[in-house]
């Protein structure tokens, strides 16, 4: 009984999990080579930074706004995490610094949304624009090069250097996927964007979980650009581009209602599993790359399609049984 | 009736006049917009001219179209981020139907209209009868619709020869005056006026914006209209997509790229709400005039084009703070709305005004920074030696093709560094990503303000082309330099070595790695990039032609990102084990590639490619980068502003055949090509030697 419900509940996680084993299905039948240990290395790696933002991602649209301006911050704090480690800053120091410039530029969208009332599209398309643009105007474009030795990997080799970056973004993604549960606050973030008024009845600042929400969204991006960026020797000007609407879309295709109260970090997992594994899917099964975007869009309407398809589904079924 | 009339009044039923006209405090932008004709009309050379007036509602038609579309569309509390996509699937469409089935242009046209609607239609669909988020709706077609165009062109396509009568549609003058497809725009903004101001089912999509619950309760058809409204939105993009092709006489499929956030931006800058119930057609076109008299005159007064982005997207957030304040302190002594009693006390709309006030003054502050800094700009202009005339600097803008390209900031050494040696006034413009219409837009520019040489590396040829003709008959210099436009319309070409070189160069490099045999990938730019189409053309054909045994397996897009370029190639190795060599033919691909190749252990895996040398130093040294294939670029740069000098002041013309630069000293000029040299090939043992 008590499964049944867990099943219920979750239902929209569960399909999604479905259709992604059914792709992987597909691919092993097709190219069993995909599945080599160095691959599926490469894949978790290359998508730990996505996933780091989805999760943020994942939070802002709980509560019912939305952040595109995180493309920028990510290219914002790249550049940052290269400058601040030429200049010799320490590992630690630099990790803390890079989160901190994160969390600022997500304090900005933080007070323009929820305090002054601003549309949050709108007010991160501004500050995306701004960003980037502010980024290129003082770097011109160039790369940092002659970076520290310890900075790829942290200076631990690639293989624990691989293996922490891994790591550190499963910690996250549990810590969030514990704390939406268990505390407090986590649910805040459900009550917020279910229903903005109740929430404020309830006590529920709801301007100040927002601005939780933008200010981690941003903390969490600057992670992940750090992350991402020791895995290379060289920092370049224009990290990002397009990483908001990776985001967005794996945090939807995972099952979160855009218009906020509903979903989980689990269903983003799948979502960035999904769409991450499209892309060299289709190389290895010899798919032209050039109907490489019209199959993820075709995947972004399906998914939503068959969520509403299902809930019709559900809800029209427990009529049958209430009857 | 007029006792009626005078109740009404009485009972501030009817809004006084500046209410009725502006409802969602528009006067704001018009005060933004005069402000900024102000400023530009001192700051800019030639802003306030009649011909630049037109060149201005040229250039808006495009987003203009689109942004009057999404105007009823974000009434309605709905968005639509597929127009832009939209635009590329009708492109190429159009071109296809035209070029390959023949179809006559009439045809095709209604063809593409057809096809609007179709998209259109889809959303709709989606979004009316399934009741599925707007927003998610469109991410989804903005992907599809952009991926249908890529995949039927193969991004390679690009269709251009238009017939004449159809590109005056873009490019021609009505009465040697109005740009033609202005009248598009006018005739939209009137239907869409009309229709929204004018009828039940305009006034409808307002009551569907404010609750959309409430209008189906009032008998309005609510899917209904929220369906034609996203149709009439997939329309407008078709339309907007024809004026694009006739106005850079090609069609591509990543035609209007980026576009549906420059119009939401316009609407939303216009005073319409994000979530519907508010908007007019006049707000959207003056937010639209905002931005593109800012766009237009910071280019006119010499600014970097990134200033452009910072400036509109300030400008956004400091309107809807403005609105938001004013809100408050407005509904106070408002007429007699529904809204909520806000109790805002003296004190505070005291603040809010000293706030608005301190605003202005921080706009008006950095403006008049900004006409300082230009005029100091002036000041500093020393003498220079052997061209300048006593009053006469000579003006050399150059342009790249994306701004923050490292390729293209080296060549920017190169020119400073030449406009310093001879005393050159040298402006520095281009789009900041790859983009035809931009560049457009930035020689457009360049004619108003009347500079003496004009210097492209040019996107696309069929497109940029009309433009550069049109500066050559007003006595402008044209060169082209790094890509070439069409023949006659320019003056010379600064040729640093012709695709067929470079496809030549690497296909050899390709071969001496691999020992004549072998199979090797490609990772390009972005799929549509025409300058990598080239090579790889070229590629292609002396493969076929000297290495039989050489085998070209995949080609993968890299978009210009090292990190994407870094998951392709891991992939491609895996994928095709007997790849035993990389060719990223983009800067920013070989240090991506590199770095797979160096984290996947793989040491009997080579990369070459086309690159800069500093970037990959580090990877040339480990042995991981074989050779990079490439010309010194700061001394193309250089090149280029010595070919400019010399252009105006007579030292080169048809029929020359060397010219002296400088430091490189004689060049070999060719008919009409200025010859930098054939490509360099950069390895291990002189890579210490460059620096850029």
């Amino acid at each position: 009984m008590k499964a049944q419900t867990f099943v219920n509940k979750h239902k929209r996680e569960f399909s999604l999990t479905l259709s992604y084993i059914v792709l992987l299905v597909l691919v092993a039948l097709f190219a069993p080579s995909f599945f080599q240990l160095a691959n599926l290395r490469d894949l978790a790696l290359n998508n730990a930074g996505v996933l780091i933002v989805a999760c943020g991602m994942t939070l802002v649209i709980l509560t019912g706004e939305i952040d595109i301006s995180v493309g920028s911050q990510f290219a914002v704090c790249t550049y940052a995490a290269g400058l601040l480690a030429k200049n010799g800053m320490s590992t630690i120091a630099l990790i803390c610094m890079v989160i901190l410039i994160g969390a600022a530029m997500g304090a900005v969208s933080g007070i323009l949304v929820p305090r002054l009332g601003i549309p949050s599209i709108v007010a991160t398309l501004a500050l995306m624009v701004i960003w980037r643009d502010m980024l290129r105007w003082g770097s011109e474009g160039a790369w940092v090069q002659g970076l520290p030795q310890n900075f790829q990997w942290f200076g631990l080799g690639q293989t624990y250097g691989e293996v922490l970056v891994v790591a550190i973004a499963i910690g996250v993604f549990a810590a969030i996927a514990w704390c939406l549960q268990n505390l407090g606050i986590g649910r805040f973030f459900y009550a917020v964007g279910s229903d903005s008024e109740a929430a404020r009845l309830a006590g529920i600042d709801s301007r100040s979980v927002k601005l939780n929400a933008f200010l981690i969204m941003g903390a969490l991006t600057g992670l992940a650009a750090l992350l991402n960026a020791i895995r290379f020797s060289i920092v370049p000007g224009n990290a990002g581009l397009g990483l908001e609407l990776k985001a967005i879309a794996a945090v939807v295709v995972g099952g979160t209602a855009i218009t906020g109260g509903r979903g989980t970090v689990a269903g983003t997992l799948v979502g960035v599993a999904l769409l991450g594994t499209i892309g060299p899917a289709l190389t290895f099964v010899g798919i032209n790359p050039f109907w490489e975007k019209a199959i993820q869009g075709a995947i972004i309407i399906a998914a939503v399609v068959s969520d509403v398809a299902m809930t019709r589904f559900s809800t029209r079924q427990r009529f049958r049984l209430a009857n | 009736m007029s006792s009626k009339t005078q109740l009404a009044a009485d009972l501030k039923l009817v809004a006084p006049w500046h209410i009725r006209a502006f409802p969602n405090r528009e006067w704001i932008l018009l005060l933004v917009l005069v402000l900024e004709c102000g400023v530009f009309s001192l700051s800019g050379d030639n802003f306030l001219t009649r011909s630049n007036v037109f060149e201005i509602t040229r250039l808006s038609v495009e987003i203009g179209l689109l942004a009057l579309a999404l105007t009823p569309v974000i009434i309605t509390g709905g968005i639509d981020l597929s127009v832009g996509s939209m635009m590329g699937l009708s492109a190429v469409v159009l071109g296809g139907l035209w070029r390959d089935g023949h179809w006559p242009m009439p045809l095709a046209v209604g063809a593409v209209l057809m096809l609007g609607l179709v998209g259109g239609l889809l959303n709709g669909l989606l979004i009316a009868r399934l009741g599925l988020p707007p927003l998610i709706v469109t991410l989804g077609t903005f992907s599809l619709f952009r991926g249908v165009a890529e995949g039927l062109t193969r991004g390679i396509e690009n269709y251009s020869g238009f017939s004449p009568g159809f590109l005056f549609l873009g490019q021609g003058y009505l009465g040697n005056v109005i740009p033609a497809q202005l009248i598009v725009l006018i005739i939209g903004a009137i239907v869409c006026w009309w229709c929204l101001e004018r009828t039940s089912f305009g006034r409808s999509l307002y009551a569907i914006g404010h609750s959309s619950e409430g209008a189906r309760y009032a008998g309005i058809p609510v899917g209904r209209n929220l369906l034609l409204v996203y149709l009439a939105s997939g329309l407008a993009a078709s339309v907007s997509a024809i004026v694009y092709v006739a106005h850079l006489g090609q069609a591509k499929s990543d035609a209007g790229t980026g576009f549906e956030l420059m119009a939401i931006t316009a609407v939303v800058l216009g005073g319409a709400s994000i979530f519907g119930g508010r908007g007019t057609i006049l707000g959207t076109l003056l937010g639209l005039f905002a931005i593109v008299v800012l766009q237009n005159g910071l280019r006119l007064s010499r600014q970097p084009a990134e200033l452009t982005g910072i400036l509109t997207g300030a400008l956004l957030l400091i309107t809807l703070v403005l609105n938001r304040l004013a809100t408050f302190a407005g509904v106070r002594k408002g007429v007699n709305t529904d809204a909520l009693e806000f109790d805002v006390k003296n004190s505070q709309v005291a603040v809010l005004s000293a706030v608005i006030l301190l605003a202005a003054l921080l706009v008006a502050g950095s403006n008049w920074w900004l006409v300082r800094s230009l005029q100091s700009d002036r000041r500093v202009e020393q003498p220079g030696k052997s061209a300048t005339t006593a009053n006469h600097r000579i003006q050399v803008a150059m342009m790249p093709k994306a701004k923050g390209d490292p390729y293209f900031v080296s060549c920017r050494q190169g020119a400073e560094e030449a406009a310093k040696e001879l005393g050159i006034d040298l402006l520095w413009d281009g789009p900041t990503d790859l983009d035809p219409a931009k560049q457009n837009e930035v020689v457009e520019a360049w004619i108003t303000k009347g500079v003496d040489v004009i210097a492209v590396s040019v996107e696309n040829q069929a497109g940029i082309s009309t433009v550069l003709r049109k500066a050559r008959e007003k006595g402008i210099k044209v060169l082209t330099w790094d890509a070439d436009a069409e023949r006659n319309a320019r003056d010379f070409l600064i040729n640093q070595a012709t695709p067929q070189g470079i496809g030549n160069t690497l296909t050899d490099e390709a071969a001496r790695i691999l020992g004549k045999k072998g199979e090797f990938a490609v990772i390009t730019a972005s799929l549509s990039a025409a300058n990598q189409n080239e090579w790889i053309k070229f590629i292609r054909a002396r493969l076929a032609e000297k290495y039989p045994d050489l085998k070209l397996v995949t080609v993968q897009p890299s978009e210009g990102d090292r990190d994407r370029a870094f998951s392709e190639t891991q992939t491609v190795l895996k994928v095709y084990p007997n790849v035993k060599l990389i060719m990223a033919i983009a800067a920013p691909a070989v240090p991506g590639a590199a770095e797979a190749v160096k984290q996947a252990g793989r040491t009997d895996v080579k990369v070459t490619g086309l690159s800069l040398p500093n970037m990959n130093k580090p990877y040339v040294k480990d042995g991981v980068v074989e050779s990079i294939v490439l010309w010194n670029t700061t001394d193309l740069g250089y090149l280029t502003v010595y070919a400019a000098q010399a252009l105006v002041s007579g030292q080169l013309k048809q029929g020359d055949h060397e010219l002296v630069a400088g430091r490189l000293g004689k060049i070999e000029v060719v008919d009409d090509e200025v010859r930098l040299g054939s490509p360099f090939i950069f390895n291990k043992g002189n890579i210490d030697r460059f620096d850029f």
